[in-house]
């Protein structure tokens, strides 16, 4: 019987075909190295390039969306197919190349040792290579996370999460957005979760730099989270 | 008066069969009871208000009454409006959800 973790690698990805297949080849060649059992899936977002025919070279499962979701909207496709197929942990990373494999299995295993039902990756703890605009809008963020739903971590906006399967039965959210994020957080909260951080090193080249998200849309998230919050408190 | 009383009778039932929770049933109750002591007070809170200059103007009509129900009865309907529509969506997010994940594993198995 194989008593190896089952570990599901979820990577949402919109137009990043000039790097997807070798983030996927990077996060293969570093999982074989371990004790685990797993999959690496790519949830192709509605691309308008060839991102599933690159996914797919670098060896991923792919999830093809027929229209694009949102980041929010593909991340809950790849947590609901590790869910359905049982796998003990799931792990999201940025399709972009900010994070680091070697990330992903410290992740991993700081989560299995501590019994963490989310684990978020924070790029805050040692922000180097992030641009003071980006540490300002990140910061700001998880003090709007912070006060309006009282969950208290550095980098609220990460993308890299390891996720037990208490959370992938249960974890669910509205937005689909990038503000899922924080809701998600709110949920994790609302569900009684174990939610810890640990510091992890984001990768900025200028291509990830050109993909990330900017401080106007942080304005939108903000919105779209207050309104989130209010809609909730009548409810 | 009837109106509310049929309301929060209505409101009973919806609860008693399950349609709605017990969160929406103290919210609704709460906010046909703020109409139903808005108009009951009505008289004795114009006689308090009237001593206030910034308050000074006609009693409440009959009028004035049926347009305030009215403005608080279409925010409310414009809420529950709202609360279908965003079902709706996460309806549609999970039938996209789940189509996208089936398609996927049948295109695995190929």
């Amino acid at each position: 019987m194989n008593n190896k973790l089952k570990v599901c690698i979820v990577i949402p990805a919109y137009n990043e075909a000039e790097v997807i297949k070798d983030i996927v080849k990077d996060i293969n060649d570093a999982m074989k190295k371990t004790a685990y059992s797993y999959e690496v899936v790519v949830v192709n977002d509605g691309s308008k390039d060839n991102t599933s025919t690159q996914a797919k070279k670098g060896g991923a499962k792919l999830i093809n969306h027929i229209l694009n979701s949102g980041a929010g909207g593909a991340t809950a496709t790849g947590l609901s197919y590790a869910n359905q197929n049982g796998f003990d942990f799931a792990v999201t990373m940025d399709a972009d190349g900010q994070h680091l494999s070697r990330d992903v299995i410290r992740g991993l295993d700081t989560a299995k040792q501590q019994g963490n039902d989310l684990l978020i990756g924070s790029r805050l703890v040692d922000n180097k290579g992030m641009s003071r605009v980006k540490i300002l809008g990140n910061k700001g963020l998880s003090l709007i996370t912070f006060a309006l739903f009282g969950v208290n971590v550095t980098d609220s906006q990460s993308g890299l999460r390891v996720f037990s399967k208490q959370a992938l039965q249960g974890l669910r959210w509205k937005t689909s957005g990038y503000e899922f994020c924080s809701e998600m957080l709110w949920r994790a909260k609302q569900l009684k979760l174990n939610i810890a951080e640990y510091p992890i090193t984001a990768v900025y080249t200028e291509y990830s730099k050109s993909k990330g998200q900017n401080n106007w849309n942080a304005i939108n998230i903000v919105k779209s989270l207050v309104r989130r919050r209010l809609i909730e408190a009548f409810e | 008066m009837p109106i509310i009383l049929l309301a929060l009778f209505n409101i009973i039932t919806q609860y008693k069969l399950r349609h709605i929770t017990l969160k929406r049933l103290q919210h609704q109750f709460a906010l046909w009871l703020i109409i139903l002591v808005v108009l009951i007070c009505s008289f004795p809170v114009y006689n308090l208000l009237s001593g206030n200059p910034v308050f000074d103007s006609s009693e409440f009509s009959l009028f004035d009454i049926f347009q305030t129900t009215a403005i608080v009865v279409i925010i409310y309907a414009l809420n529950r409006q709202r609360q279908k529509i965003e079902q709706n969506e996460i309806t549609i997010r999970d039938l996209h959800q789940e189509l996208s994940i089936k398609m996927s594993q049948e295109g695995f198995k190929k």
